[in-house]
């Protein structure tokens, strides 16, 4: 067992096209530096310039939100999953 | 789609269409977690359980549509701004009587950058009903 952690298409680039890595448990922080070492530039995509979660990426621990659990600091335990999913959103002009 | 973008009048309508081989499979109908009617925004937990549901079926991602309910078909710079996946976007204008659907490719350097170069796709409807 390994904690998977999906990897959207916008991600890839930076995963050598790997839609899912498989990682050793962890913080989440953890867990990104742990992508970033083997894929460097990985984590400077997915967190903000200074550090911390970005408001465009959203952080799935199974089916919860970290940011509403221990956000980088939620521990993510053997069999977890963790999905990235960047934020869709948008709207008219307004007029 | 159109359906979903009409009833969800005045609000803003959005969701996903999941494709297999090119083709429009599922059209998701989604929340829109902004409520609004010039803002749409997915509801992450609801995003998830779609994309869970394209992986287990083994269908692709094949674009995000949202409706502009008195604007044209085209991405306004707030499209373009918050256009973060790589996947065609299908707008749904329902300025007029007769809805309009255009679709784009909003590509970008990088995923964050806020412009983005916007490019028509051709739309082929096979079928209205859905």
């Amino acid at each position: 067992m390994a904690v998977q952690v999906r990897i959207p298409t916008i991600f890839r680039k930076f995963t050598n096209n790997q839609a899912v890595l498989e990682v050793d448990p962890g913080t989440v922080a953890a867990i990104v530096d742990q992508i970033d070492v083997r894929h460097p530039g990985f984590k400077q995509q997915v967190l903000t310039d200074a550090g911390d979660l970005h408001r465009f990426v959203n952080v799935y621990v199974n089916d919860e939100d970290a940011r509403y659990l221990d956000k980088l600091e939620t521990r993510v335990a053997d069999g977890d999953t963790i999905s990235l999913l960047p934020s869709v959103a948008g709207g008219a002009p307004r007029r | 789609m159109v359906d979903h973008c009409r009833g969800e009048r005045p609000n803003e309508a959005c969701g996903l269409l999941a494709t297999h081989k090119e083709r429009v499979v599922k059209v998701f109908r989604m929340t829109n977690a902004s409520g609004s009617p010039v803002r749409y925004s997915l509801d992450a937990a609801e995003q998830l359980a779609a994309y869970k549901k394209i992986d287990k079926e083994g269908w692709e991602l094949g674009g995000i549509f949202h409706s502009h309910t008195h604007t044209e078909a085209y991405p306004s710079p707030t499209d373009v701004r918050e256009a973060h996946e790589d996947v065609p976007y299908v707008i749904v204008s329902l300025a007029d009587e007769s809805p309009d659907i255009r679709a784009f490719r909003i590509t970008k350097d990088n995923w964050r950058d806020e412009d983005g170069l916007v490019e028509e796709i051709p739309v082929v409807i096979e079928r209205l009903d859905e």
